[in-house]
């Protein structure tokens, strides 16, 4: 490929499974599809067209629940450790 | 013919690769149902290749054209075979009628367009352009490979008269006979782009190098030879004098960092795993959810071992359907509900099995324990304040009586009769392990049926 094909404008690849992936939001059965990647409807593109601008850092948290939750959890402990208690 | 190939001489015209390439489908377009049938009556087997050449050969305003004429006539020639082949099973399959083995009939002939066109991109017969058509070719390919062997399996199902012993019928044939045809085309025109040595790296095919990679890893693991996809990047990383990777097309930058995230994935190298994966989700392309997901899907488990992070709520409200799979498995990690866990990897393990990620999620189940434990730290509460200690000197208390975990660890099972009732010895066992793992601080003092945990960081990572 030349280098201005490559960074030419998205040009759709016409591959019957490179639809446009806003028709593939459906959820299909899970069991049917593998995990095959499917081919992007355009070649290339600019950062603008990634999560990226929306920042990552929402993306993922700690595994660990929040400390205010400990409340509950403390009152059914002690009731727990008292029933064994007995 | 004429009117036919004008398109064609037209994109050719401008070099346009990917215009040429969308010429020379087997799919016809969507805003053009009838490209394909217009195409195919435009000659017969006995003119075809006479009027296909005299299109080209006399192109007066092309030059170029007119020197690769001959090249383009083959290509055209078995194109419009290839085309009659498609034509005529859809007509089949629209009646009810399709022949057995006329799938791969249409197969057979899409490869004769392929190794035409990988032919004459081979022996320079055609511009540097024409990888793109080459490769475009091998993706169609591809897909009319995977149709020819479903057809073949319905027909070998179809005579063997006890469907439900299918699977026992010992069979000589493969049973992805055309695929691996492909797959050995595949890697014939991956090695041509790989072994390119024209200097001119604007004329070079090692711009198809990527494409074709990617082409392989879809194969293979449809295949499910996994070492042959590691092959391929062994050959890539074999190769000092490729272009950089940041200069190839988006397209072909995410889809190879994908497979080979995968690759480094199955081999539970979670580390490399999760930086292609990663970087792969960071550069896809936002419309591509399918390939998101699929993406996700394996950086998930990666994250839940290299960092022990889980995916936010926001993250998975974007996914509906990771969501689904992923949702209740990492509310009970969160939790620290072992039981809840180990109903969620039951409840998912055919999904999970199938996407070889069960195993990886099973070792999350050390960090539900974690937060379970950590949360008993917790509600033993702070050690009182001594003579001039303010709160701010106010500590936890280090030392928690096993009687505590054990309370801890059996109050999800207590009372549901689920017989998973641990004994002390083996609660000591579990927190012994996690101490070993690093994920805890501490030690058991047997003496005193206590566990001491370290003052400073008793949950390394966890902010206590």
């Amino acid at each position: 490929m030349s280098a201005s094909a490559s960074s030419s404008a998205p040009t759709s690849t016409k591959d019957p499974k490179a639809e446009p992936a806003k028709d593939e939001k459906k959820p299909a059965q899970p069991l049917e599809e593998d995990d095959e990647f499917e081919d992007f409807p355009v070649e290339d593109w600019t950062e603008e067209d990634t999560q990226l601008p929306s920042g990552n850092t929402h993306l993922w948290e700690e595994s660990w629940d929040d400390d205010d939750t400990s409340e509950d959890f403390a009152v059914q402990l002690r009731e727990e450790l008292k029933k064994l208690g007995k | 013919m004429q009117a036919a190939l004008q398109p064609f001489r037209e994109a050719h015209a401008l070099e346009n690769a990917w215009a040429v390439a969308q010429i020379l489908s087997p799919v016809a377009p969507i805003d053009d149902p009838g490209r394909l049938y217009d195409f195919y009556r435009a000659s017969n087997e006995h003119m075809v290749e006479n009027d296909v050449r005299s299109v080209l050969k006399y192109s007066k305003q092309n030059r170029h054209l007119k020197n690769e004429s001959d090249a383009w006539t083959d290509i055209f020639v078995s194109y419009w075979r290839a085309i009659g082949e498609i034509l005529r099973a859809e007509e089949a399959s629209n009646q009810g009628r399709l022949r057995d083995r006329q799938a791969v009939e249409v197969y057979e002939a899409w490869k004769a367009v392929a190794t035409n066109i990988q032919k004459f991109v081979s022996n320079g017969m055609l511009p540097s352009w024409a990888v793109v058509c080459m490769y475009s070719a091998a993706n169609h390919l591809r897909v009319l490979a995977i149709k020819a062997d479903e057809q073949l399996a319905q027909t070998r199902n179809g005579a063997t008269f006890n469907a439900g012993f299918q699977d026992d019928v010992v069979s000589t044939t493969p049973k992805s006979e055309k695929l691996e045809d492909a797959a050995r085309v595949f890697n014939r025109m991956f090695a041509l782009c790989l072994g390119d040595r024209n200097p001119d790296m604007n004329e070079s095919r090692k711009w198809g190098v990527y494409y074709m990679a990617n082409l392989q890893f879809k194969t293979y693991f449809k295949l499910k030879a996994i070492t042959l996809s590691k092959n391929v990047v062994k050959a890539i990383e074999a190769q000092s004098d490729l272009p950089l990777f940041e200069l190839y097309p988006k397209a072909h930058q995410v889809t190879y960092k994908y497979y080979v995230g995968i690759l480094a994935f199955l081999q539970e190298d979670y580390a490399r795993a999760e930086t292609c994966l990663q970087e792969a989700f960071d550069a896809c392309f936002m419309q591509a959810i399918k390939n998101q997901e699929l993406i996700l899907t394996y950086l998930i488990p990666c994250r839940l071992i290299t960092k022990h992070a889980i995916p936010s709520a926001d993250l998975l409200s974007s996914f509906p359907r990771l969501q689904r799979i992923f949702g209740p498995l990492v509310a009970c990690i969160k939790r620290g509900d072992l039981p809840g866990f180990d109903e969620a990897l039951v409840a998912g393990e055919e999904e999970f099995v199938k996407r070889r990620i069960y195993l990886t999620l099973e070792r999350g189940r050390d960090i539900a324990q974690r937060n379970l434990l950590r949360k008993v730290f917790l509600a033993g509460g702070y050690e009182d304040l001594k003579e001039g200690q303010t709160e701010a000197d106010r500590i936890r208390k280090s030392r928690i009586p096993l009687a505590n975990f054990a309370a801890a660890l059996r109050m999800g099972t207590a009372g549901e009769g689920s017989g998973q009732i641990l004994e002390d010895d083996e609660v000591e066992c579990m927190i012994a392990n996690m101490i070993y793992k690093g994920l805890m601080k501490g030690y058991i003092s047997r003496e005193h049926a206590m566990v001491v945990v370290n003052k400073k960081g008793a949950f390394p990572g966890t902010g206590v």
